[in-house]
């Protein structure tokens, strides 16, 4: 929005529209017309990014903000003034005095028929939301535009995929929608290029090289496409063996727990059980990207080998449960012997990644009070 | 050639892609899952992006027996005409369909390896060269056929004896921007269909930052019913090099292309011989004619069968070696094109107008045209008429004319039912509104185009709805998937044009193939997804009572 007071000509007692038009090229300051509001817009910025400035909720298929605008599902089209056909508004950047309505009722109608053509080609609408983080966009959409779901029948498109046998990301095409956003957050966010877009038209089909299985490709399962896919085409294997679970799904903000980069996940659970991560958009270090550690490697969590208590080795090379107390002791024992017998620069210290950061804080506090050296070191740096 | 060789051979060459891609599967007849590995490490293409790419074209095999077995054209008018019998004739071969080869004035077509044979059965099949223009029947002059029967034209020798290359000695004594002026003045527009004024590209590329410039030919003649372009590159190779070279000079380009599409091999080799009888004689080349720093580089670009490469955007991406999807518009080639730098991109027809133009001038050109009408098109006709091919026609002829004086009318006994306008996207035309000139405005007013001048023509035999539904499966077979309103809606429209029950009443049959029309016409990333509705729209505006008859079936 733009200040009025920046423009007091405009200012009238009416409350009539103004368009851009009426702002003299002189005031130096670019601006469009959204649906009647006058809106501020840096040199640059494509017209969806403008509408977004105004939460006009223009809604789109084929974005990701993380990528580069591909204009392939035509949802965001808007009318320019001055320009016959609709334009994409992902694709098509602002100019200084645009008038763009956002939702005439020809706009709208537009975009629910294709919703109805979209739908047409699915098999399956009703996905669970473990399936990914944008997985409810097409159903969301369809519900917002009231489309239906039984018009424009005919063949259905794409292939499932389903027996890759790789343990962590679905491939049901059948409910693929071709806007390739898994193609292009590979390509471009991850740099992996282990999927593409083979054939053409109606045929088209996601494909790693030579139709092979995920394991046999590129992929480092780093899990982007499943959490960029609109429609849970591709999904979380890991995440949907708790579909069952009756509870809702419970989000936590935190920081991954494995390397020293700090990505921003939503750690999701259904009563006390981790089920799955979500990336976070927003997260300043990984703006919704992660690894295959931190997208699917949370088992550990209720695993039955994790440690409850601690475990004392004896002579025998046995271990013995014991009690912290009891733990700690033998620990420090174990310290003081060896730096008896060895000095002070026979003991290093490596900080496990997964700590939290108070406790990295108190290792290194540890290594370099008790044994005077900077013998301290993280894992992830190695 | 090695792997080796041919990787090393192109490597260093703008735009290697299709040409390494050829060199492999002219060799071994097919691409295999080695070569793919080969060229994805030997020019640095990510192996699944390459593979998926390769797999757009529909004429890449990647199995055997591959390019030898024969690819039947199965068009939009060879199915009428023995295509599909032909293609079971030879099923036992390995024969395959494949789309309008643009051969349409002699069926038919049949590409095996690089030979192209034609005839309706297996006996009569037999390689000859595409027919010649038929001697201008009408007595309008013609600009760009005016010498194209003569003999040995498609020689330098040939050529320069009516002449060749007078144009471009008298271009270099006069500066670029007088060059570019008399296009403009002569108003010559695209003639591959969208009929954008040259002299205006040419002037945006002139003007434009960023060297090296290109001039693109866009030879992918794919256009159902189109084979104008074949007619001028098959006779006359030396007019369309010297139109790009005037315009290299014109627009301070030094590089230039040919996309040439692959159901035209003998083209190439047409092609080839002719540039390089030019860089003999220092027509192409570098110092061209003497004079410093007029430099041309021209190469030939082969296609792969891809329809949706004859969309400038599409065809950039192509050469490019990127996935062959329609590029967003703004921006435009002029500024942005062939590696993201100033590119003129024009059609076969128009670089081919531009020689005669400069030598008789803009006046002379504008009054080829009948009234207000500027300069000439060359009409494509084929189908069920006396007599059909390549006709160069005044704009504003009526298209009656056209059809009965000039080309006999329909087959003996029978009517001309409908034409279609602009290969298969202007949809049809029939009727009263056979009464149209040959010329936008004109074709326009009736909701259709005139386009790339295909015309096919529908006598009174012929089931329109069958007719609609070969050409939606055209344009189906070809949409290249990128956008939803095209890849979506020429599949459902197929569906509801074909043979098959779409379990809709009449009433919910026009809606939704209405519906799914207009929504197509807006919001279609490019002129394929807007153009195919035309079929549907002007099935319903003449022929009603046939949808009914289709629905209630």
């Amino acid at each position: 929005m733009v200040p009025i007071w920046r423009f007091p000509w405009l200012i009238t007692s009416s409350s009539q529209m103004i368009s851009a038009k009426d702002v003299p090229a002189t005031a130096r300051i670019l601006t469009v017309s959204v649906d009647g509001e006058l809106v501020e817009l840096r040199d640059g910025e494509t017209i969806y990014e403008v509408t977004n400035h105004c939460s006009r909720e223009v809604p789109t298929l084929c974005y990701d903000p993380r990528l580069e605008a591909f204009g392939s599902c035509r949802l965001c089209v808007v009318e320019v003034e001055g320009i016959k056909n609709p334009v994409a508004s992902c694709t098509t950047k602002a100019t200084d005095g645009m008038v763009i309505k956002t939702r005439t009722n020809a706009i709208e109608q537009y975009r629910k028929t294709l919703l109805e053509m979209v739908a047409s080609e699915n098999r399956n609408l009703d996905i669970d939301p473990l399936s990914g983080y944008a997985s409810q966009e097409l159903g969301n959409l369809i519900e917002r535009y009231e489309a239906r779901t039984d018009r424009f029948c005919g063949k259905k498109s794409g292939k499932t995929n389903q027996d890759d046998k790789n343990p962590f990301i679905l491939r049901d095409y059948d409910n693929c929608i071709s806007c390739y956003r898994c193609v292009r957050v590979c390509a471009e966010q991850e740099g992996d290029h282990a999927i593409n877009i083979i054939n053409r038209g109606f045929e088209t089909q996601i494909s790693t090289e030579f139709g092979n299985d995920l394991r046999d490709s590129q992929c480092t399962f780093c899990g982007q496409c499943v959490q960029t896919c609109p429609t849970g085409a591709l999904s979380d294997k890991k995440a949907l063996r708790a579909k069952e679970l009756p509870e809702e799904i419970k989000k936590t903000r935190s920081v991954c727990p494995y390397c020293g980069v700090g990505c921003t996940v939503d750690i999701l659970s259904k009563g006390d059980r981790v089920v799955g991560i979500h990336p976070a958009m927003d997260g300043p270090a990984n703006e919704g990207a992660l690894c295959i550690k931190g997208q699917y490697a949370f088992d550990f969590v209720h695993h039955p080998d994790r440690l409850q208590k601690p475990l004392i080795r004896q002579k025998d090379g046995t271990f013995k449960e014991s009690e912290w107390e009891e733990a700690l002791d033998a620990a420090a024992e174990g310290f003081k012997k060896v730096l008896e017998e060895n000095g002070r620069r026979s003991v290093y210290g490596i900080a496990s990644g997964r700590a939290p950061h108070e406790a990295a804080y108190t290792m290194q506090k540890f290594i370099r009070s008790n044994f005077g050296t900077n013998y301290i070191d993280n894992c992830s740096r190695s | 050639m090695t792997d080796k060789e041919i990787i090393a051979k192109w490597k260093n060459e703008t735009a290697p892609l299709l040409p390494v891609l050829h060199a492999f599967h002219d060799r071994d007849d097919y691409i295999s899952e080695d070569s793919i590995k080969t060229i994805s490490a030997g020019l640095k293409i990510p192996v699944a992006e390459l593979f998926a790419t390769i797999s757009f074209y529909h004429h890449f095999s990647r199995e055997l027996p591959g390019k030898q077995a024969p690819r039947v054209c199965t068009g939009n008018v060879c199915c009428l005409n023995g295509g599909t019998e032909l293609l079971d004739e030879l099923k036992s071969e390995g024969a395959t369909p494949m789309p309008c080869a643009g051969r349409c004035d002699e069926m038919v077509p049949v590409i095996k390896g690089r030979q192209v044979l034609v005839g309706k059965n297996s006996t009569s099949l037999k390689c000859r060269t595409s027919p010649l223009p038929i001697p201008n029947p009408g007595n309008s002059e013609e600009c760009i056929f005016r010498y194209i029967r003569e003999e040995n034209r498609s020689k330098l020798d040939g050529y320069q004896r009516n002449h060749g290359y007078a144009a471009m000695r008298q271009a270099i004594e006069s500066s670029p921007k007088n060059i570019r002026d008399i296009i403009t003045e002569s108003k010559l527009a695209g003639r591959g269909g969208a009929g954008f004024p040259t002299g205006l590209k040419w002037k945006s590329v002139a003007e434009a930052n960023g060297t090296p410039k290109t001039i693109i030919c866009n030879a992918d003649e794919g256009e159902p019913g189109c084979f104008k372009d074949r007619a001028i590159m098959d006779h006359d190779p030396h007019s369309l090099i010297e139109g790009m070279t005037i315009a290299a000079y014109s627009t301070g380009s030094n590089r230039g292309f040919i996309y040439l599409r692959y159901e035209y091999p003998e083209t190439e080799e047409i092609l080839q011989k002719a540039i390089d009888e030019a860089i003999q004689n220092n027509l192409l080349g570098k110092g061209i004619l003497g004079v410093e720093g007029f430099d041309f580089d021209l190469q030939i670009r082969r296609g792969a069968g891809a329809y949706i490469c004859g969309e400038e955007g599409s065809l950039l991406n192509s050469l490019e070696g990127k996935h062959p999807f329609p590029r967003n518009k703004p921006p435009f080639p002029v500024t942005h094109g062939f590696e993201n730098l100033p590119t003129v991109v024009n059609n076969v027809e128009t670089l081919a107008s531009v020689p005669p133009i400069l030598r008789k001038g803009p006046d002379w050109y504008k009054s080829l045209g009948i009234g207000d009408h500027a300069g000439t098109k060359i009409i494509s006709l084929s189908g069920d008429i006396n007599r059909p091919g390549n006709y160069e026609v005044p704009f504003g002829l009526p298209l009656k004319t056209l059809l009965h004086d000039w080309a006999g009318g329909a087959p003996e006994g029978k009517k001309i039912k409908a034409v279609t306008m602009a290969g298969l996207s202007g949809g049809f035309l029939s009727k009263e509104d056979l009464e149209v000139t040959l010329d936008e405005p004109s074709i326009k007013s009736k909701g259709s185009f005139l386009g790339a001048g295909g015309i096919i023509v529908f006598d009174n035999s012929r089931d329109m709805v069958k007719v609609a539904h070969s050409a939606m499966e055209f344009f189906s077979h070809e949409s290249c998937g990128k956008c939803f309103p095209c890849r979506i809606g020429t599949q459902r429209l197929k569906e509801r044009l074909s043979e098959e029950d779409s379990g809709l009443d009449a009433l919910n049959w026009v809606k939704e193939v209405n519906e799914i029309g207009e929504v197509m016409k807006a919001t279609s990333a490019c002129g394929l997804g807007i153009a195919a509705p035309n079929v549907t729209d002007s099935l319903q505006k003449y022929f009603p009572e046939a949808i009914n008859d289709h629905v209630n079936k």
